[in-house]
C-alpha cells in the first residue's frame, strides 16, 4: 500500500477581497490526506471546509502554500492540465444538481471517458452502474430517478474513470436517512473493498461517523482531529467548536 | 460531442424555433435573392434606358434584402444563443468539471449551431421557392423588372443556400460559445457570481464603436450631402441601432425606472420591480422593439424630410405660374395664347455619364435641355461659377456636388455619350447644390425632335384664366404648387418601394425576434411565477403581471427606437440644410403609432399565451423539493 498522502496541501492560504475587506477563508492550512483511506472535512458555517475542497481539487487557486495531488503538484497547474486531472485522477460527487437532464444515466456515467475520448463499452459501464446497484435503472433520465438514486449514478459517474481520490461535498445533504445510508454505505464498501480514497465535506454527524477519520475547520484553520469517530463524538466536538 | 448537440437540441426545441425560423427565412431570402439578382444580372439585353435601369435598381434592391435578412438572421441566431448558454451555466459547468475541456464545451454549442443551420438551410432551401415567386411578383409591381421576367434555378443554389445557413448559425454562435467555454467548474459547485454579469466587454465595445461611428457618420453626411445622402443616413438608422441593441442592458434599466411612478399597487410594483431586476430579459425584448422602430422611424423620417426639402426647394428656385407638360414640342402653340409670358421649354435627355473615358465606364443618368434666356427667367438660380449665358452648342451647365470627387471647374471637359456618339462637352457654369435637381443643364439643341417635355410658364394676368385657356388646347396644365407635389412624390418613388420592401422584411424578422424573446424568456420563468403563485397570486394575476412587464418593454423599446431615429433624421436635416439651407425634418406620425400598437400588440399576445402555458402545472411541483 502507498505511504504518501494521495492529497497534500502545505501552507495553503486562500484570500478574497481587497485591502479592507480582505477574507481568509483559508489560513495557513497543512493538511495530508492519506491513500486508501475516507477523511471527513467538518466545521461551522464559515469555516472553509468547502473552500477546502475547492483548492484540494484543483477548482480554485490558492493564495498562498502547495497543493499535490496523487504525487503531482497542481498550484500553478494550467487549465489543459487541471482539466486532464478532472478527467483522471479526480473524481467529484456533491449535494445536488449532479447529473445532465438530457442524458439517461448510463450517458451520464459514460460522459468522463467520452470526453477523454474514448469510447467506452456498454458491458464496462453497466457494470459501474451495477456496483451502486442501478443496472436496472441504465435508461432511465435523472427526472425519473429519486434523489438517492441520482447520488449513486452521480457515484457511478465519478468512479467510472477510477480515480485516485473521489471528493464529495454534502454528498448526503439532500437525501433522507434510508439513502443517505445507503449512499454512506456504497461509500464504505468502495474503501474497504478497492482502496478508494475520499475526501468528504458535510455538516452531518452521522455521515462523519462512517468515515474513517474526522477534521475539523474553525476560521480557515484546522483546529481538531478525531480518528474513528463516532457520530456521538463528532457531535459532541462540533458544538465544542460553536462555542 | 456531436451526439451531446443533439441531444441537447432536441430537448430544448422550443428555445431554438425562434432561431431555425429566422435561419430558414434568411436562407429561403439569400437564395431567392441571389437567384433573382443572377437571372436579372445574365439577362438579354434589355430595349430601352429605362429597362437598363430597372434591372439595375432590381440589383441593388436584391443585394440590399441579402445583406440585411443575413445580419438580422444572425442577430438573432445569436441572442438565442446568449440566453441558453445562460440558462445552462449550470449544466455546462458540470461538464467541465467532469472533464470537459474549453475545447470541448465550444465544441458542443458548434454543434448545436450546426445542427441549426442545417435544419433552417433545409427548410430555407424549400421555402425559398415560393418566396422568389413572391419577390419576383414585388420587383414587378414596382416596375422594376419587365413582366415575363423569372428567376432561374441553379443546382449550384443548394450548397450556397445550405452554405449560408451553417455560416448564419456558426457566426451567431461565436460570442456565445466563448463565453460558454469561459465557465468555470466551480460554478456547478457554487454560484460565483460571474454569469449575472448582462453588460459584458464586447457589449460595450460593440455599442460604444457602433454610436461614435454613427456620429461620425452624421458629419460625412453633411460633407458629403447630395446624392449620397439617402443611402449614408440609411446606414446611420443601422449603425444607431445597433449600437442601442448592444448597450441594451445598460439603457433599458435606466429608461424604465420612471415606470415605477405609473405602476402603482401591489402588482404594479411586482412587476415594475421585475422589469427592473430581469435585466437580460427585458434587454432581450426590448431590442427588436428598438431596432423595429428605429430603422422604420428613420428610413421613413428621411426618406420624408428629403422629399419635404426637395419640395420646398423647388417651390423656392421656381419663378413661375403653370407648368404644362406635353409629348411633343407645343412651344409655338404656348407663345401665342393670351396672357402667357416667358415660357421655358425643358426636355428631359437622358445621356451616359462618363467617368474614365480611357476605361470605358458609362452611368446612365439624365439633363434637361433648355434655352439658357427662358431658364434663367422663370427659375431663381444663382449660378456658383461662370454663366448660364454662354450655354449653348457642345457646353454643360452642372452641379459639381453630383460628384463632388471628379473636380469639375468651369473650362473644363465632361466626357459623355450622346444618343451613342461620344462627346466632350465644355463646362460653362456650376449650378448650386440641389435637392430636387436638375444636375446638368444642356444646350437646347441637345434636345431630341419629339418627345415628352415640360414648359414652365410665367402668366401675365389671371393664373386661373389663362390656364383655362391653355387647357382649351387640349394641352396638361397645373399650377406649379401641384406640379412640384407631384414630381418630388414621383421622384421619390423608387426609394419608397426599396424602402418598403427592407421595411417590410425587417418587420417580419423583428416580429419573429420579439416572439423568440418573449417564449424563451417565459421558458425561464417556470419556477418564479411558481414561487409567486404559492406566495398568494392567482394565476391570472401572474399573467396580468407578466402582461403588464411586457407591455413596459415594449413601451421602453419604442422610446428607445425613437432616440436612434431622431438621430437619424436630425443628422439628415442638417445635411439637407448644409446643400440647400432650408431647414426641415418631417416625421410620419401614423406610421409610427401603428407600429408602436402592433408591436404591444403581438408582445403583450405572447406574453399572454407563454405565461398562461408556463402556470399550467400545480405551482407546489415546480417550488418543492424532490423526493
Amino acid at each position: 500500500m502507498d505511504a504518501s498522502p494521495v492529497v497534500e496541501l502545505r501552507g495553503v492560504s486562500r484570500v478574497y477581497g481587497r485591502r479592507a475587506t480582505t477574507v481568509r477563508a483559508l489560513d495557513n492550512v497543512d493538511l495530508a490526506f492519506p491513500a486508501a483511506s475516507w477523511t471527513a472535512v467538518m466545521g461551522p458555517s464559515g469555516s472553509g471546509k468547502s473552500t477546502l475542497l475547492h483548492c484540494a481539487a484543483g477548482l480554485e487557486r490558492v493564495s498562498a502554500g502547495s497543493v499535490a495531488v496523487a504525487g503531482a503538484d497542481i498550484t500553478g497547474a494550467s487549465d489543459a492540465e487541471l482539466t486532464r486531472l478532472r478527467r483522471t485522477v479526480v473524481g467529484f460527487v456533491f449535494q445536488s444538481f449532479n447529473l445532465i437532464g438530457s442524458l439517461s444515466a448510463e450517458q451520464n456515467v459514460a460522459m468522463p471517458l467520452r470526453l477523454a475520448g474514448r469510447r467506452p463499452a456498454r458491458r464496462e459501464v453497466r457494470e459501474v452502474l451495477a456496483s451502486v446497484g442501478l443496472a436496472d435503472r441504465a435508461r432511465h433520465r435523472p427526472r425519473e430517478l429519486s434523489g438517492g438514486q441520482q447520488q449513486r449514478v452521480a457515484i457511478a459517474r465519478a468512479m467510472v474513470t477510477r480515480p485516485a481520490v473521489l471528493f464529495a461535498d454534502e454528498p448526503t445533504g439532500a437525501l433522507d436517512t434510508a439513502s443517505a445510508r445507503m449512499v454512506l454505505g456504497l461509500l464504505r464498501e468502495m474503501v474497504d473493498a478497492a482502496g478508494q480514497s475520499i475526501v468528504m465535506v458535510t455538516h452531518d454527524p452521522a455521515a462523519a461517523a462512517s468515515a474513517d477519520r474526522v477534521v475539523f475547520l474553525r476560521d480557515g484553520r484546522v483546529v481538531d482531529r478525531v480518528e474513528q469517530p463516532t457520530a456521538r463524538a463528532v457531535a459532541d466536538r462540533l458544538a465544542r467548536l460553536e462555542e | 460531442m456531436l451526439r451531446m448537440s443533439w441531444t441537447t437540441f432536441r430537448d430544448h426545441w422550443p428555445i431554438f424555433v425562434g432561431a431555425v425560423v429566422s435561419v430558414c427565412l434568411g436562407v429561403a431570402l439569400v437564395q431567392s435573392s441571389l437567384l433573382l439578382l443572377v437571372s436579372a444580372a445574365t439577362a438579354d439585353a434589355p430595349g430601352s434606358a429605362a429597362a437598363a435601369e430597372g434591372y439595375e435598381v432590381a440589383i441593388t434592391l436584391l443585394a440590399m434584402i441579402l445583406g440585411v435578412s443575413s445580419f438580422v438572421a444572425v442577430f438573432i441566431v445569436s441572442s438565442t444563443f446568449a440566453f441558453t448558454v445562460a440558462q445552462r451555466r449550470r449544466d455546462l459547468a458540470l461538464l467541465r468539471l467532469t472533464g470537459a475541456g474549453r475545447g470541448q464545451v465550444r465544441m458542443l454549442l458548434l454543434g448545436e449551431a450546426l445542427l441549426l443551420g442545417l435544419l433552417g438551410s433545409a427548410l430555407g432551401i424549400l421555402f425559398g421557392l415560393p418566396v422568389m415567386r413572391l419577390e419576383t411578383m414585388m420587383l414587378d409591381a414596382f416596375g422594376f423588372v419587365p413582366s415575363g421576367f423569372a428567376g432561374e434555378w441553379r443546382s449550384w443554389i443548394v450548397w450556397v443556400s445550405t452554405g449560408t445557413g451553417v455560416l448564419v448559425a456558426l457566426c451567431g454562435v461565436l460570442a456565445a460559445s466563448r463565453r460558454a467555454s469561459r465557465i468555470r467548474p466551480l460554478e456547478a459547485l457554487r454560484e460565483t457570481g460571474e454569469g449575472a454579469r448582462v453588460m459584458t466587454a464586447s457589449r460595450w465595445v460593440v455599442g460604444l464603436l457602433f454610436a461614435g461611428g454613427s456620429v461620425a457618420m452624421m458629419a460625412v453626411v453633411q460633407a458629403v450631402g447630395g446624392e449620397a445622402a439617402l443611402p449614408i443616413s440609411i446606414f446611420i438608422s443601422f449603425t444607431l441601432v445597433i449600437a442601442l441593441a448592444a448597450l441594451a442592458p445598460l439603457v433599458v434599466p435606466l429608461v424604465s425606472w420612471p415606470f415605477g411612478l405609473l405602476f402603482r399597487g401591489r402588482l404594479g410594483r411586482l412587476a415594475h420591480a421585475n422589469l427592473r431586476a430581469g435585466v437580460r430579459r427585458s434587454a432581450a425584448t426590448a431590442a427588436p422593439v428598438m431596432v423595429l422602430v428605429g430603422l422604420v422611424a428613420g428610413l421613413s423620417g428621411t426618406l420624408a424630410t428629403l422629399t419635404e426639402g426637395t419640395r420646398q426647394e423647388s417651390l423656392r428656385t421656381i419663378a413661375a405660374d403653370l407648368v404644362v407638360t406635353a409629348d411633343r414640342p407645343v412651344g409655338a402653340v404656348l407663345a401665342g395664347i393670351d396672357g402667357v409670358g416667358t415660357v421655358s421649354e425643358e426636355v428631359p435627355v437622358p445621356f451616359q455619364l462618363g467617368w474614365d473615358a480611357d476605361d470605358d465606364v458609362y452611368d446612365t443618368t439624365e439633363g434637361l435641355a433648355v434655352d439658357p434666356a427662358a431658364y434663367a427667367a422663370t427659375h431663381r438660380v444663382a449660378v456658383t461659377a461662370g454663366s448660364l449665358a454662354d450655354l449653348r452648342d457642345g457646353t454643360v451647365a452642372l452641379d459639381p456636388g453630383y460628384a463632388s470627387e471628379m473636380g469639375w471647374q468651369v473650362g473644363g471637359a465632361l466626357h459623355v455619350r450622346l444618343d451613342g456618339t461620344p462627346r466632350d462637352l465644355r463646362i460653362v457654369a456650376l449650378l448650386p447644390d440641389t435637392l430636387a435637381g436638375p444636375y446638368f443643364l444642356l444646350p437646347a439643341d441637345t434636345a431630341p425632335a419629339g418627345g415628352a417635355r415640360r414648359y414652365v410658364v410665367q402668366v401675365d394676368g389671371d393664373v386661373s384664366t389663362v390656364a383655362g385657356r391653355i387647357g382649351e388646347q387640349g394641352l396638361g396644365v397645373v399650377t406649379v404648387d401641384d406640379w412640384v407635389r407631384q414630381t418630388a412624390d414621383d421622384e421619390q418613388r423608387t426609394d419608397i418601394d426599396i424602402m418598403a420592401a427592407l421595411l417590410g422584411m425587417s418587420t417580419l424578422y423583428t416580429v419573429i425576434a420579439m416572439v423568440n424573446a418573449v417564449v424563451i424568456a417565459a421558458s425561464d420563468r417556470y419556477g418564479e411565477f411558481a414561487t409567486a403563485r404559492v406566495s398568494g397570486l392567482t394565476r391570472g394575476q401572474v399573467v396580468v403581471t407578466a402582461l403588464a412587464e411586457s407591455l413596459a418593454v415594449v413601451t421602453v423599446g419604442v422610446l428607445l427606437g425613437l432616440l436612434a431615429a431622431a438621430g437619424t433624421v436630425i443628422g439628415i436635416a442638417l445635411a439637407v440644410r448644409d446643400m440647400i439651407g432650408i431647414t426641415v425634418v418631417a416625421v410620419q406620425w401614423p406610421l409610427l403609432v401603428a407600429l408602436a400598437l402592433g408591436a404591444a400588440a403581438v408582445v403583450g399576445l405572447t406574453s399572454v399565451l407563454t405565461t398562461a402555458v408556463a402556470t399550467r402545472t400545480p405551482p407546489i411541483r415546480l417550488v418543492a423539493a424532490r423526493d
